[in-house]
Order: structure tokens, then sequence, then C-alpha cells
């Protein structure tokens, strides 16, 4: 019930709960209820403009679907649970396959979605109740090859400028991004570049929305980017294009790439675009005065992804196109924390701020830090996302899913189905009732965006505030309190939080690159880049200004060859898939099917596929069609169009029994990211579909 | 006894609030008495929200709130003609008091000829208005241009054509003319605006023509309905507000104020229209070509209403199809055509577009350029085919 004295008209500045972009808006709250958005012009990210997610971001909020009690599977069967019964349980069952099993026999894994606060409460919960590096976050499936490769090439895994940055820029290159429909108010950013005559070139193998805001679109063979980028760098340096104060004094290298792209004078056979085009976008590259890379999934999911990423470095230390406003290498981290979960340490080889756990140091200070005994915590890298997948039953016996829907978007659902089912013990922590919900044995009730307090850190290293607007449905609690409500069960010391701003400064206490982000310094609309070491530091906006992050503050170029995706189209399966998104929804759309016009626009799953396919095979506009892999088959809406080339197609990955049951679970060997960008298919009409 | 068409001055009788308020608190004045009267139910008013480039409006219902209202922001650029309908549904039927801009008040106008609110219900205190900036563009102006850290300034006017900003260590003052052709200053569509002095509201306040020794101290008043005149009496005879005639000198002086920019707004339309004459099917092809359906452009119109089962047909659209974008031509072209003798030039459309499209442009030029040509309007008809 409303009370009397609640607000008929208040608004809550908070940050928008979709992707990585960060936008401010106002939740309008009536009488204690979330009744719209209303621009938050104020901000300097988005000024107040939305998308179509943004817009409709606070229907769900209310929804009579909300998770309200938690659930309690018994013979076969949910069934309503109290707080205690369920917390008793979990920490029960935690601890019995814990002391029978050990550390490696636990999994935990939480969203990108949700807030810092929460991501780094779970990250604690696992190393400091059990000991085990076993714990992950939902990057390991989007932007986990950027974390790894941007390491390697300039020694910090993050986006070196912010969004607004490209108007400073000579020339933008948008590779593997479509920003428009992912991250529409970065597109604005190219938007608001092209008015004012700043050139786009964009490198998509398919005409994309953000591909019609081109000056120059390149389409390029699916997932051939190392092959081209050599390509480019080959000519770069045949005609001394390269800039060699900057290599000198600022890289190390570059003999080795020198070497290594040698052989890629011309491989257009392999990425097929013609070698003109090759050395004008080269040149164009290298002569602009600022330019800037932008890139996004389209580099990072393939079993290349981490050398596609350090490909992109390479392109930028050649040139000297890094440190300085207007340049750079920007990966558009794509869900609203992705950047967040990553820097809170839910990573299985780091603690928050990316302090390595094999260093003895850290793990000392971290002992110290969490009140534990000396020597407690692993040394070991933990298994990540999918690999904790492909692990359970064995070694993994029990999970911890956080705001997480492992069924529909992680690689071959039909794979993932089978592995949930041979845990002894799974727990589900949500704010819907998704389709994974099925495997667990506990669900819980967790609240959402417009429900907690909070940060979210965006794709440019800004944290950006999360502020309530109204209390959780039923019964939810905040989950970082749920995740101290089992650490508390279980005995454990340092989880008394009573705030977010708490939990936060838990974090703080621990994170050296943040210690200067306090929840006062992030007050303003303009709070605060990380990094951000001391309270008086102004953050840092754009990274690698005279020195890279790197122990030696070099930043590294690399050989390295073109290697094939795991799994190339053939006689028997035909057609390669690429996978994506729609600007309409966000991920297995719990939220955004919701909203009445995000549902309208997109309600099923597509496929695209090219004029000519179309004809060969007989298949008309809006056909529902038969589609293949070697690990399961969907029925799916056809459309057709020339955006994709003769023998590639495009699905966005939103829908249950949808991309992902077709998708590849092969990994890229140094940051585990699956090939969810590329696999074959076969497609096949329905006899008497419509 | 005040009627329709008199000009005073009028200031508050609280100290305090004189302290705390502009040129002599009567608007706040007005409405803390509208409420203590009964008046009205309820004040949708504006405050500060992070600093003084937030505007973030409010619902007040004791007087005493209102206090945290006073005062201008000339970078609060929201609109709150939709605001109350859309949000406080309790409140519909019940008599509420707004402060207004030109754009609020022809929002509002629009909004009763639909049945969308009830001008009988509402007592519009109108202000005037020479034009607004958005909180970002002003920030970066006042770094880019007046060299001042925009987190330092502590008070923002703008006044005898020059955007003043006082911080700690002094005051500024530029040209706003000089602002804008270097692509600072307000937004365009608040350039290309003529509805700067509120006749069509109840009262139609500002400082324009406050001269002599009430110059700062007192609120220039011009009563324009019955409503109005009641409230302002009903104010007097209460003791909180005092008036006298306006000096003639200060309504000359007025009245030239209101020229002047008046003929500021003819310049911005005859080069704002101008540059769209010969191209301007290309160029609403090319900008609308770049439309994401956000949806904010119809959300925020004052003159736009959808229907309630809008994505529930059993036919599709045919012209705009679902899942689309950018999204088809004529996802524009019927909301033009729908706002083409109404378009109030709020510039809300354009100012929350994330696609960049000057669409308050394209509106506004269509009405403005209608309404010289066409006569009678179409209200909505009897029948539908």
């Amino acid at each position: 019930m409303a009370k009397a004295s609640e607000p008929v008209l208040k608004y809550v500045p908070t940050t928008c709960p979709y992707c990585g972009v960060g936008c401010g808006l106002n939740l309008v709250v009536n009488e204690g209820k979330v009744v719209g958005v209303e621009p938050n012009k104020r901000t300097p990210i988005n000024e107040g403009k939305l998308c179509p997610k943004g817009m409709t971001c606070w229907e769900h909020v209310h929804s009579p679907d909300r998770l309200t009690k938690p659930k309690i599977k018994k013979g076969g069967k949910f069934v309503d649970a109290s707080w205690d019964e369920a917390i008793d349980l979990i920490a029960k069952k935690f601890k019995e396959i814990s002391d029978k099993n050990g550390p490696k026999s636990l999994g935990f894994q939480t969203s990108c979605r949700t807030v810092n606060e929460d991501c780094y409460a779970l990250q604690k919960f696992a190393r400091v109740g059990f000991q085990t590096n076993n714990v992950d976050n939902c990057a390991r499936i989007c932007h986990g090859p950027s974390v790894a490769g941007l390491s390697l090439s300039f020694g910090s895994g993050a986006a070196t400028n912010p969004f607004e940055d490209v108007l400073n820029s000579d020339l933008i290159i948008m590779w593997g991004s479509n920003a428009v429909e992912a991250h529409p108010l970065a597109g604005r950013r190219i938007m608001q570049a092209k008015k004012r005559g700043i050139p786009i070139i964009v490198i998509d193998p398919r005409f994309s929305t953000s591909a019609r805001l081109a000056d120059h679109y390149v389409r390029f063979n699916p997932s051939t980017h190392i092959a081209l980028a050599n390509s480019m760098m080959y000519w770069i340096i045949k005609e001394g294009l390269q800039n060699t104060a900057f290599i000198n004094e600022r890289t190390k290298g570059f003999d080795d790439l020198k070497k290594t792209v040698e052989k890629y004078a011309d491989c257009t056979e392999i990425h097929g675009v013609p070698l003109e085009t090759v050395k004008d976008v080269a040149r164009k590259y290298a002569r602009a005065r600022n330019a800037v890379i932008i890139y996004c999934l389209g580099i990072t999911e393939l079993t290349t992804g981490t050398d596609n990423v350090r490909s992109m470095g390479n392109l930028a230390l050649l040139t000297g196109n890094v440190g300085r406003p207007g340049v750079g290498v920007n990966p558009l981290r794509g869900q609203n924390n992705v950047q967040g979960a990553c820097d809170m340490g839910a990573y299985p080889n780091v603690y928050s701020g990316y302090q390595a756990c094999s260093v003895p140091d850290n793990r000392a200070k971290m002992e110290k830090a969490w009140g534990m005994k000396e020597g407690s915590l692993p040394d070991w890298y933990g298994s990540t996302l999918t690999e904790q997948i492909n692990d359970a039953g064995n070694p993994i016996k029990a999970m911890y899913f956080l705001g997480l829907n492992p069924v529909v978007s992680y690689p071959d659902s039909n794979h993932v189905m089978k592995q949930l089912e041979k845990l002894d013990f799974c727990v589900m922590q949500d704010i819907f009732w998704n389709e994974s919900c099925e495997y667990a044995d506990v669900v819980l009730p967790g609240t959402c965006f417009a429900e907690k307090d909070g940060t979210f850190t965006s794709g440019e290293r800004r944290i950006n505030r999360v502020r309530k607007a109204v209390d959780g449905p039923g019964e939810s609690k905040y989950d970082w309190e749920i995740i101290a409500m089992v650490a508390k069960k279980l005995g454990l010391k340092g989880f008394d939080w009573k705030t977010a701003n708490d939990v936060w400064d838990d974090m703080r206490a621990c994170t050296p690159n943040m210690f200067g982000c306090t929840y006062e310094k992030m007050g303003k609309p303009e709070s605060v880049h990380w990094p951000c070491p001391a309270i008086d530091h102004p953050g840092t906006p754009i990274l690698h200004i005279g020195k890279f992050s790197a122990a030696d503050g070099k930043g590294t170029m690399f050989g390295l060859e073109y290697r094939q995706p795991a799994e190339v189209a053939d006689d028997e399966y035909p057609f390669t898939l690429m996978t994506g998104r729609v600007i309409f929804h966000y991920h297995t759309r719990t939220q955004t099917d919701r909203a009445k016009q995000l549902h309208y626009e997109v309600p099923e799953s597509y496929i695209q596929i090219n004029t000519i396919d179309a004809k060969k095979l007989g298949i008309k506009e809006n056909e529902k069609i038969k589609v293949s892999s070697r690990r399961g088959h969907i029925e799916t809406l056809a459309r057709i169009s020339d955006d994709v080339a003769p023998g590639v197609t495009y699905m966005a990955m939103h829908f249950h029994k949808g991309a992902n049951t077709l998708t590849n679970t092969a990994l890229d060997p140094l940051s585990k990211m699956p090939e969810l960008k590329h696999c074959a298919i076969k497609i096949e009409k329905i006899a008497g579909a419509k | 006894m005040a009627k329709k068409g008199d000009m005073l001055y009028a200031w508050t009788t609280d100290s305090a609030l004189a302290k705390k308020a502009e040129c002599g608190g009567a608007v706040t004045e007005l409405l803390k008495y509208a409420l203590e009267s009964k008046t009205v139910d309820a004040v949708l008013a504006v405050k500060k929200g992070f600093d003084l480039y937030d505007a973030v409006p409010t619902i007040v219902t004791d007087p005493k709130d209102l206090d945290e209202c006073a005062g201008s922001l000339h970078c609060g650029t929201i609109l709150l003609s939709k605001l109350v309908m859309e949000y406080a549904p309790k409140l519909s039927g019940k008599k509420i008091g707004m402060v207004v801009k030109g754009c609020d008040m022809m929002g509002l106008l629009e909004m009763a000829k639909r049945n969308q609110v009830n001008l009988d219900n509402i007592v519009m205190i109108g202000v005037n208005c020479g034009g607004s900036v958005s909180p970002v563009a002003a920030r970066r102006m006042i770094k880019e241009k007046f060299g001042v850290d925009p987190d330092k300034v502590t008070k923002e006017e703008i006044d005898k054509g020059q955007f003043i900003i006082e911080y700690e260590g002094g005051h500024k003052g530029i040209k706003m003319d000089d602002l804008e052709d270097e692509g600072y200053g307000r937004r365009s569509n608040c350039r290309r605006c003529k509805a700067k002095i509120t006749r069509q509201a109840d009262l139609a306040c500002g400082n324009w023509g406050v001269i002599g020794d009430k110059a700062g101290k007192a609120t220039f008043v011009e009563v324009c309905s019955d409503k109005g005149a009641k409230l302002l009496d009903g104010a007097v005879k209460a003791k909180k507000l005092t008036t006298e005639p306006a000096d003639p000198k200060g309504i000359e002086i007025r009245a030239k104020t209101e020229n002047a920019m008046l003929k500021l707004g003819d310049k911005w339309r005859k080069r704002d229209f101008e540059a769209l004459r010969s191209n301007l099917w290309e160029s609403i092809a090319k900008e609308t070509a770049r439309c994401m359906k956000c949806g904010a452009c119809i959300a925020h119109c004052p003159v736009c209403f959808t229907r309630a089962d809008k994505y529930e047909q059993s036919e599709p659209d045919i012209m705009v199809r679902a899942g689309f974008i950018p999204a088809d031509p004529m996802f524009h072209l019927r909301r033009f055509a729908h706002i083409s003798d109404s378009c109030v030039n709020c510039g809300q459309c354009e100012e929350n577009c994330p696609c960049e499209i000057p669409l308050a442009l394209f509106s506004h030029a269509i009405r403005t350029e209608a309404d010289k040509f066409f006569e009678p309007k179409l209200g909505k008809s009897a029948y539908t085919n």
C-alpha cells in the first residue's frame, strides 16, 4: 500500500540497466511505484536522450511475473519457502559439497547486468567461504578477449578513451561493432561525428544499421580479421606510413609484427576485400592525424578473439594512435556492468582492480583485508564461465548463478541443459523465472536496478550511480544482502554490510586503482572514470597518456597469424552463421520482452539470409524455416536482403530455442571465449510453411 | 480590483521569501496563496536537482515546500504540459497551479483542444522566457567561452541580451548573439520562439519593465484572465502581496524588450527556414533516415497522444514495419502530418532525439508556413474513414 506521505511525482536520477554506455535517466515514481522514465538532460553521457530500451526500461519493474519468494525444489516441484529455510539449505549444501570435494567442486557466476556491489559480494563469498577461484562473470562470453588482449597490448584491459571523444577524431573506424543497435547512445556519438563531417569507415561482414552511417563500408569474410589487419599493416609499413617515433619511444615488438605481416601483402582470397580497398583503408588510417578504432563482439566472440583484439592494438601502436584525445582502441562493452563485474574481481584469476591471484603479495593482502588465515587463498586459475558448465558433474558439483540464464545465452543450449542436470545442487538468484531456473534446486528473488542502490561501470570506465527508486516486490532482497545472509549462516566474517555503500567501501579498501572513487565523488552525473587511486585524484578519462599501463610502460605489438574458426561451412552445413543483437531486445529478453513496444517490434527470432541464397532455396520473406547445426536445430523466420553476403547468415541471440541452440562451444585458448559468432549451419524449407 | 489587461508591479510581503526568490518573489507568493486559499490543490513547479543546471519537476501541496522552487533555472529545458496527466492520475480533476513558460502554456492549450486537460482546473502563472540552454551545452559554453569551471557557478541569468554568470570570484556576461553565432547559446527552437510573454496564461509575470526603485525588487504582472485577476486580488487582500500600477515608462520598456526578442525570433526563423527551402525533402529524408524508433519525439510531444492499442492491433502497420530500423519514412511523415497545424515548437522532440534529427525545425517550419496560408483549420472530424 502506498503511504500517504509518498510523493505523487518524484524523479530518481539513475543509470539505465541495459547496455554498457551507461545512460543517465530519471525514473518517475508516483506513490511508491515506478510509472515512467523521463530524460535526465543534466548527464553528460547521453544528455537526456535514450534508445527504445532506455525509454521502456521501467516497464518490467512491477511485472506480476517478478519472483517474490524463495522457492525450493521438493520432489521435482518448486514450492515457496521462507528465507530461513532457503538460506539454511544453501549454506548446508555448499558446505557439505565443499568439505567433501574441495574448492574445485563449486562454481560461482555473476551477471554483468547487476551492480558492482553484488559482483564484489559474490566473489568475496566464493573466495572467503570456500577458498575457490571458480568464480566468473558473463564478460567471458562478451569482452573477455578485450580484457586479455588489451592487457597484453597496452597493459590495461579496458577502453582507452571516452565515447564522446570520437568527436575529437579525424577518422573513425568501426570494426565488428554495430553500435547503433547494440550501444545506441554511443552510436549517437558516431552520428554527431558524421554531421560534423568526420569520416567513418565501417568494417563488417554485414551491412548493419551502423554501416549505413559509413562514408566507406568495407565488407569482409566473417572471422578473417587478422588477415585483413595484417594486410593493412603490411601496406602501412611498405609505404613507410608507420609512426616511427612513437614505435621507437613507446612500444616493443615491431620487428616481430613486421616479419609476420610480410606474408599478408595480398590475402584477398582469405578476407575477400579487394587489395586496392585494403591499401586505401590502411593509408587513411595511417595518415589521419587522430584515428580511433571502435570495436565490439564481432572482434571478440571467436576462437581468435584475443588475437583479434591484439590486432586492433597492433594497428593503433603501429600508427601511434594511443594516449591522447581523438584516438585509441575502444571496445564497446556490452552489458551495463560488464566492465564493473570484471573490475570487481568476479574473475577466476584476479581480485578487484585486476590484482592477480597468482601473486603471493596480493593473496596475502586480500587475506588480511578479508580477515582470513594466512596462506588460505588459492593461487590457481579458476574455472571460467563455460568451462564450469563443461565441468558440471565432475569436478563441479554445486553452482551459484546470480542473474544469469545460461540455457539461452551460453553456446550450445542442449549441452548446457544436459550439463546443468548433472549438478548435485544449483542456486539461481534472479528477478524473473527464466528458462534456466528449471535446473535449480533453490531459486531466490533478487531486486532489479530500480530497487537498489549501487553502481554500474560503463564501457568508458565511468562509474555511474544506481539509485533506489522503489522497494522490491514481495520478499525480494538486495542481491548482496542475500549473499551476505548465506555467508553469515556459514559463520563467515566481513559480511556485515548495512548498505551498498558499505560493500563498495569494503571493495575500495583493497583496490588501489579505485580507492579514490567514493560514493560522494560519484554524486554528480559526471561521476568519475577509474583509475582513481586517491580521494583527491580527478579520475582518468583517457588511458596511456605518455606511458602505457604495462609494468615496463611500453605498448606491445605482436606478430599474429590468421587462423580459421573452429567450424567452417562445408558440404553438409554450407552456410556460415553469425550472431548478434537487435536494438529492441536485451539478451534473453526477461526484461525487454515485458515492454510493449519492444515485444511488438521483434516478438520472435529471425535469420537474415542473402537474396540469392533465398531464391536458390525457394524461401520467401518471413517464411518459417528450419536451421540446423551439428548441435541442434530450430525453426525461425527468414528475413531476406543483401545485408549479408551469399553463404552468410545472421541471427540475434535473444531467443530461447534460437541462435544458441546452434552455436559452437569451441574456446579461444587465451581468453576461453566460446566461438559464438561463427559456426556452420544448413537451412531447409519446412513442408507446408508459409 | 484587478481586471484583465491591468499591468502592475507586485512583490511579496514575506521578507524571508523576498530574499530567497527573484524580483520580489511575487510568483512564489501567488502560488503559496493559491495553495493556502485552496484555489488550487497542488502546484506543479520546478526545483533544482543536482545543481543549477538540473531542473526537476515537483508537485507541491504544502505551501512551505514552494520556497525550494523559487528562482529561475535557464538551463532547465523540461516541458511541464504533459507531466501531470501522465504521472499523477490521482490529480486528474483536481485544481492545479503551474508556472509556465511560453512552450508549457502552448502545450497546455493544445492539450485542452484534444480534451487531455481541462483548463478550468489549471491556474497558469506565466513567466517571460527569452529561451533556455540545455544543461550540458550550458556547461560546455561556460567552460569554453567564459573560461569558468561550470561547477563554480553560483547563479546564471539571461538579461539584456546577455548570458550572465556569477561565480566564486566574479561575474561575467557575454552577448547571446555572439555566443549563438559560434554555435553556443539557447536551444535552436528557443531562438525561433515568439511566445515570449505568456498572455494566454492567467497572469503573465516577469522582470521586463520593472524600473526605478522597484528594479530587481518587484515582478511585472500583466493580468490576462478573470481567474488571474481573482488570484491576484485574493493575495493582495490577504496581505501576502503588495502591488502598485506599473510605471508607464516600464510598460514601454517591457514592450521594447519583447519586440527586440520577437525580431530576434524572426531573424532565426529566416535563417533556419531559408536553409531548408531548396532541399526540404532531401533534408527530411536524410536526417530521419537515422531514426532508431526510441519514440521520444512522440512521448515528449504535447500534441502527440498515441492510441492505447497501438501495439496490439491485429493488422500490422503497412508503411512502418515492426522490427526494422532505421524507421521507415512514414514513421516521421505521419507524425509531421499529425502535428502539422499544432506544433508549438517546444523543442522536446529534437532535444531528446538520440539520432540528432532536427525534428522541431521541420515541424515548426511546416506549421509556420501553413499558418500563413490556410484558414480555417480542421479540428477532429465527426466521422472516421
